[in-house]
């Protein structure tokens, strides 16, 4: 590019960043539309079915609004989770191991405190689930601030030990492992008991559980939290500017370590109150949640109604897929993902396209 | 069977399921030698799997699935790179992304041929079963045990060593593998000696991901190319081989010896269970130990490494200081 | 003129900017075959910039360039590489843990290196030695001295047949003896027919070593002058330019006592070089000090140390009877020091660039206040008073502080630091890039906080600004003191003298030394105390990891020096 050169472009309009999200989204609907067809698939009756979720032509379209639901609250949880500790540039992507803390630790004190009333069960069980995920937050946020320990990778192997865990427990049929169903002979999770169950409240036909409420009000008070309190204000300014921060007097390593177990701790509740919806844990509990996420909060520029808006619309892209593999059996949820994958890169296209600017080089005349 | 002949089947049986990894793990030593962390290596190798192994069925040549799913990880690898160089996106984001496109693309070709009827079977390509059979050495393959446990192998297993050490050459012996050292280093001390850091970059992140794509197309041949719509044929090795790159401490040599010690636990794994009573007696205790455990041992291993490099700070480690930082020229 | 055949570069009309802020307007400038020529100019003048042109790093905005009167486009590091250019950075550009035969070998062209055999680093030493230096070739560099990795950046550059060599700044970390056989080895490079380019601002150094010499001031191009017609003293006019009256207020008030005292104070650089070395002055409440001296003499970290953002190696900063050094930034807020610093990207140390105007203007007392929540309403009330009194051009006080305008974002750090109410007011570069009326903005702000009886230390680049403004000048040179002086009992060419280490007038004045106070607020007994509890603290940090018994001797120095207070206080 001999005589071109990249300039980064000031002061874009909103107007501006709309538009070319919406070409970027588009143009990843083609691609998906594209891949549809060479299944001999025809794309707009796909789509059709797919962003309708299943809610027309179905004899209990309450179903379907439960079934988003929840798949969103999760996804809503973990990204906002996530996005606090890339705010400060701190790569959790121990959503997957953090999620799956928090179920198991769900899990035993739903087995374990059964005789107490409802509602403290499930306080407990959340409560559990947040300390425990948050300490392995606050243990890599300190080996990170302590001796630079790389987060990323800490954080990646949490996710596949944690795995093991629940894989072992799943698949270890003893006397000791109350998790499991006593009276099944192969290894089977065992159902919560009742009071253990997340409870909800009938809205028309739809049963709509605590867990989506207290998470669409966690998004508010997490808003609340970044914009109007001293700690989510230390966030920012961190986030920004280490510099800035020591130079405002700020201690930046108990910043990070405070929000990143934060972050990992609301993961860890995510994943309990997961569990407590589903009245079980599975080795699949996380439905790649801790993924997902990253790319939610990353999505939505890490800004917190952007994800409340982005999770809506990945978890009708997911449940979608699943609603229309009942008429299509050979395109099921992967196609969610590939969509997901698809737009993310569309967006850091339209992202870069809106950032910069290629000028031309002016040469001076000649004398 | 006596307890050799089980120790030599069981041996036999870790380079069986070891070497994708040293294919996965090379691939992304000599990423991260460029200054790029891909976490895309599942979702790589899983590309390169599918398609490779789809090219090879319908042409009914091996040649042409390994040479296909090395281009299509390579494309793969392509695009991580022009998200990361070009448009200097994050690298993490952007390898996650590549994983879940990846995994997700691989399901769709599954799901869809199979759901079409149009998976091809390994059977009715007879070029590539022959192409993945064992060979044994002349000479070496009589040796006793060692012969059997080492040199009666598939052509794959031979190369991978065979890759591994010539990588290591390149990387550390010649001009070029220097010049990609130095961008993993310090890409300014390059740039300035002009060196094109950013052709170097895309180069290398399309080889290594390339190298991976040929390793998935071993996972798929090792279980015999049958479409699972439950398991993708990678499995997490991917993620394995991003955890022995720092066990192996960026050397693809000692990715040799890595990839047989994390092989180790992994072939435990399918002695626990079904092949127990197939385990040599003095070694019996080894299958005691939940097979889960073995699973997780390299993440553990890993991340005790990982705390341990980083607490002492030691100097001889050959992780490139530059990774995972991206190289903008007038960046001040 | 010299014949254009003679020219192994010509730049003509070459500019360049970084957003807003032009760093080059339009230079010419010619190097013949063969000569050495010293680049010229102060902190900010362009020089780096203008050079980085010239080995591909960054490319010119307009401008063109000829090479051996070809005109030629260079867009990257390699089309400066084969046209014969080579540059040694300031801040080396080396990979630490490859040996020095490695790291030359970086750029090799494959030929006939295709592998690397045990047999380069002899290869290597020969081509060393072929060009006069003793190398060790396979000496990893992290274990190198500087002067070490120099001399491996100048073979990097040689080696690679470079006709054109540009040092930026080399002599800035080296010795004496260093520079002597760095420049004997500039002569021999030069008779060999190189061409050089040396950026410096050490007037002695040029006049040894260069031919002629090119001088930049403020992004411009000045002149250029043979060395053997020129001197310090026109080099100095050149470089600072002639004295302008500009007509900023000089308001004169009664001064205090001392409110700071700075006393023998040592702290280390980035590099781990030692910046500031054995500094004492001190300001009085109603005046403002400036503070003169060429790029990077130890300005930043002198404020950084004041500000409690930077370790002290020793010394003693005495502030209302208290040594203050060492203690965390927001003690010495509360102390009523405020800081403010605009480094040369203009963002960065003490603002958050993507947060508003009000976020940063609450930065230092966001604490304040009960509860969890941030006061904003006060922040904002404030902030729309810093907008109103400063003139700050805005839509709103929402608006992220990146978007606005580089006088701006200045009147922006000024206006915060001067709300808190401080007893003591540090300012680095506040003008930095500002054009003329917002600058006179500034000075006004800086003049009624004098008013008001606050001292104000003016660290500038601009002695026509600084003769005007300040009351004293106090000029350093590499970190040392070289004399405190009265604007009005001075000449712009005596500081610029003293800012190149000609001149030195500490100890001019009979029984006073510079920087020392008559009435200070401790007796000399104290200072003699604190200053060797504050040297045993450092000898002790030095000699102690753990720092126990550092720590502990620097709580006595700061216990004595808190009785000295109440003893005074009993006293008057």
């Amino acid at each position: 590019m001999k005589g071109f050169h990249l300039v980064r472009r000031t002061n874009v309009k909103l107007w501006q960043r709309i538009l070319f999200y919406v070409i970027g989204i588009l143009v990843s609907l083609v691609i998906g539309a594209i891949l549809l067809s060479t299944l001999d698939i025809d794309p707009i009756k796909y789509y059709r079915q797919m962003m309708t979720i299943g809610l027309i032509e179905n004899k209990y379209p309450e179903k379907a609004i439960e079934g988003l639901l929840k798949i969103f609250v999760p996804l809503l949880i973990v990204s906002l989770a996530l996005s606090l500790s890339y705010r400060m540039k701190f790569w959790n992507v121990g959503g997957e191991g953090e999620f799956i803390v928090g179920a198991i630790i769900a899990a035993v004190i739903a087995f374990k405190c059964s005789s107490l009333p409802g509602p403290l069960v499930i306080l407990l069980m959340s409560l559990a689930a947040f300390i425990a995920s948050g300490l392995i937050g606050l243990a890599v946020a300190f080996l990170k601030v302590k001796f630079n320990t790389n987060e990323t990778l800490v954080t990646l192997m949490i996710n596949y030990i944690a795995l093991y865990v629940i894989t072992y427990i799943a698949d270890t049929k003893k006397s000791w492992n109350f998790f499991l169903d006593k009276e099944s002979a192969r290894p089977k999770f065992a159902k919560f008991p009742d009071p253990a169950k997340m409870p909800g409240i009938k809205i028309g036909n739809v049963n709509l559980l605590y867990s989506v409420i207290i998470a669409l009000a966690l998004g508010v008070i997490i808003y609340f939290y970044l914009k109007s309190t001293k700690q989510g204000y230390e966030i920012s300014v961190v986030g920004d500017s280490t510099d800035t921060a020591r130079y405002a007097g700020m201690n930046v390593g108990r910043i990070v370590m405070r929000t990143v177990f934060l972050s990992a701790a609301l993961v860890g509740m995510a994943g309990a109150f997961s569990a407590s919806t589903a009245a079980t844990i599975s080795t699949s509990i996380t439905n790649n949640v801790g993924w997902t996420g990253v790319i939610v909060a990353w999505l939505s520029k890490l800004s917190t109604p952007g994800i409340a808006v982005v999770s809506l619309l990945i978890s009708v892209l997911q449940y979608g897929c699943q609603a229309a593999s009942v008429s299509y059996g050979s395109v099921d949820h992967n196609f969610a993902d590939l969509l997901q994958g698809v737009i993310l890169f569309s967006v850091l296209v339209a992202d870069f396209a809106l950032n910069f600017r290629i000028v031309r080089r002016k040469e001076a005349d000649n004398v | 069977m006596s307890d050799l002949e089980l120790i030599t089947l069981f041996v036999f049986n870790i380079v069986v399921y070891s070497i994708p990894l040293l294919y996965g793990t090379c691939g992304e030593i000599i990423t991260e030698k460029s200054g790029s962390l891909n976490l895309g290596v599942e979702g790589t190798m899983a590309v390169g799997a599918i398609i490779g192994y789809i090219a090879g069925c319908r042409s009914n040549s091996f040649l042409v699935a390994i040479l296909v799913s090395f281009l299509a990880a390579s494309l793969v690898g392509a695009l991580f790179a022009f998200f990361t160089v070009t448009l200097q996106a994050n690298q993490n984001v952007t390898g996650l992304t590549i994983t879940t496109l990846g995994v997700a693309l691989y399901f769709f070709i599954g799901k869809g041929l199979s759901g079409m009827g149009k998976w091809p079977v390994l059977s009715s390509s007879d070029k590539m079963v022959k192409g993945f059979k064992n060979i044994e050495i002349p000479g070496l393959s009589s040796i006793k045990f060692v012969g059997k446990a080492f040199f009666t192998h598939n052509i794959l297993v031979y190369a991978g060593v065979v890759m591994a050490i010539v990588l290591w050459i390149y990387i550390e012996k010649t001009s070029m593998g220097l010049k990609l050292r130095a961008i993993g280093e310090n890409p300014a001390a390059a740039d300035s000696l002009g060196v094109n850091v950013n052709l170097y970059k895309y180069i290398h992140i399309m080889l290594g991901s390339g190298i991976m794509g040929i390793g998935g197309l071993y996972m798929g041949l090792n279980m015999s190319g049958s479409f699972e719509g439950s398991n993708c044929w990678i499995n997490g090795y991917g993620w394995i081989a991003i955890a022995l790159v720092i066990f192996a401490n960026w050397s693809t040599l000692r990715a040799i010896g890595g990839t047989f010690v994390f092989g180790f636990f992994n072939t435990l794994i399918y002695y626990n269970g079904p092949l127990a009573n197939q385990f040599p007696h003095a070694l019996g205790w080894l299958t005691k130990i939940p097979s889960q455990f073995y699973s997780a041992l390299p993440f553990i291993i890993t991340l005790i490494v990982l705390i341990l490099s980083s607490v002492r700070k030691n100097s001889s480690s050959g992780e490139p200081a530059a990774k995972g930082i991206n190289y903008y020229r007038e960046d001040r | 003129m010299a014949d254009k055949t003679e020219l192994a570069i010509e730049l003509k009309n070459i500019s360049k900017s970084f957003g807003s802020v032009k760093a080059n307007k339009n230079i010419n400038l010619t190097l013949r075959k063969g000569e050495i020529l010293a680049l010229l100019g102060e902190n900010g003048s362009g020089k780096t910039t203008l050079m980085n042109m010239l080995s591909g790093i960054y490319t010119p905005d307009s401008g063109s360039v000829f090479i051996d009167g070809q005109q030629v486009t260079i867009s990257s590091p390699e089309d400066s590489v084969r046209l014969g250019i080579g540059m040694v950075h300031q801040h080396f550009k080396l990979v630490e843990r490859f040996s020095a035969a490695d790291n030359i070998l970086i750029g090799a062209k494959n030929k006939g290196h295709f592998l690397l055999g045990k047999n380069r680093y002899k290869e290597i030493e020969d081509i060393a030695d072929r060009f006069g230096f003793k190398i060790d070739a396979a000496k990893i560099v992290a274990n190198m001295a500087v002067s070490e990795k120099q001399t491996l950046e100048i073979l990097k550059v040689l080696y690679y047949g470079a006709k054109v060599i540009i040092l930026d700044e080399p002599t800035a970390v080296l010795t004496v003896q260093e520079i002597k056989k760095l420049f004997d080895v500039l002569r021999k490079m030069k008779e060999e027919g190189h061409s050089i380019i040396i950026i410096t601002h050490k007037l002695n150094e040029v006049m040894e070593i260069s031919d002629r010499v090119a001088v930049l001031r403020k992004g411009e191009y000045i002149d250029t002058v043979e060395t053997a017609k020129t001197n310090e003293k026109q080099l100095t006019e050149l470089m600072v330019g002639r004295k302008i009256d500009l007509n900023i207020d000089h308001p004169r008030i009664e001064k205090t006592k001392p409110l700071l005292e700075i006393r023998n104070l040592s702290v280390n650089g980035d590099e781990g070089n030692l910046a500031v070395d054995k500094l004492s002055f001190y300001i009085r409440g109603g005046e403002v000090l400036g503070v003169a001296g060429i790029a990077g003499s130890g300005q930043k970290e002198l404020c950084e140390a004041i500000a409690g953002l930077r370790k002290i190696k020793d010394g003693m900063i005495i502030h209302g009877g208290v040594n203050i050094a060492g203690l965390p930034p927001q003690k010495i807020t509360e102390h009523g020091i405020a800081m403010s610093f605009i480094p040369e990207d203009r963002l960065g140390m003490g603002l958050a660039p993507s947060l508003s105007i009000t976020d940063n203007v609450i930065l230092k007392k966001y604490r304040k206040g009960k509860g969890p929540l941030v006061d904003r309403k006060t922040g904002r009330a404030e902030a729309q008073a810093i907008i109103k009194e400063l003139d700050i051009v805005t839509p709103s006080t929402e608006i992220a502080v990146r978007k606005l305008s580089g006088g701006n974002v200045q009147k922006v750090l000024l206006g915060r630091e001067i709300q808190s109410a401080p007893n003591v007011l540090i300012t680095a570069y506040p003008v930095r890039g500002l054009d003329i009326n917002s600058s006179y903005a500034i000075y006004d702000i800086i003049n009624q906080q004098k008013l008001k009886g606050v001292g104000v230390m003016f660290v500038g680049e601009d002695l026509d600004v600084m003769m005007a403004l300040c009351d004293k000048i106090m000029v350093i040179c590499h970190g040392r003191l070289m004399g405190v002086v009265g604007t009005d009992k001075i000449t712009k060419e005596e500081i610029g003298l003293m800012m190149t280490g000609v001149l030195n007038t500490v100890n001019a004045k009979e029984g006073k030394t510079a920087g020392i106070a008559r009435d200070s607020a401790l007796t000399a007994e104290e200072w003699e105390e604190g200053l060797e509890y504050a040297a045993e603290r450092a000898y002790a940090e030095e000699d102690d990891a753990s720092g126990e018994r550092g720590r502990k001797a620097m709580t006595v120095a700061r216990g004595r020096s808190t009785g000295s207070k109440r003893k005074e206080g009993a006293d008057s």
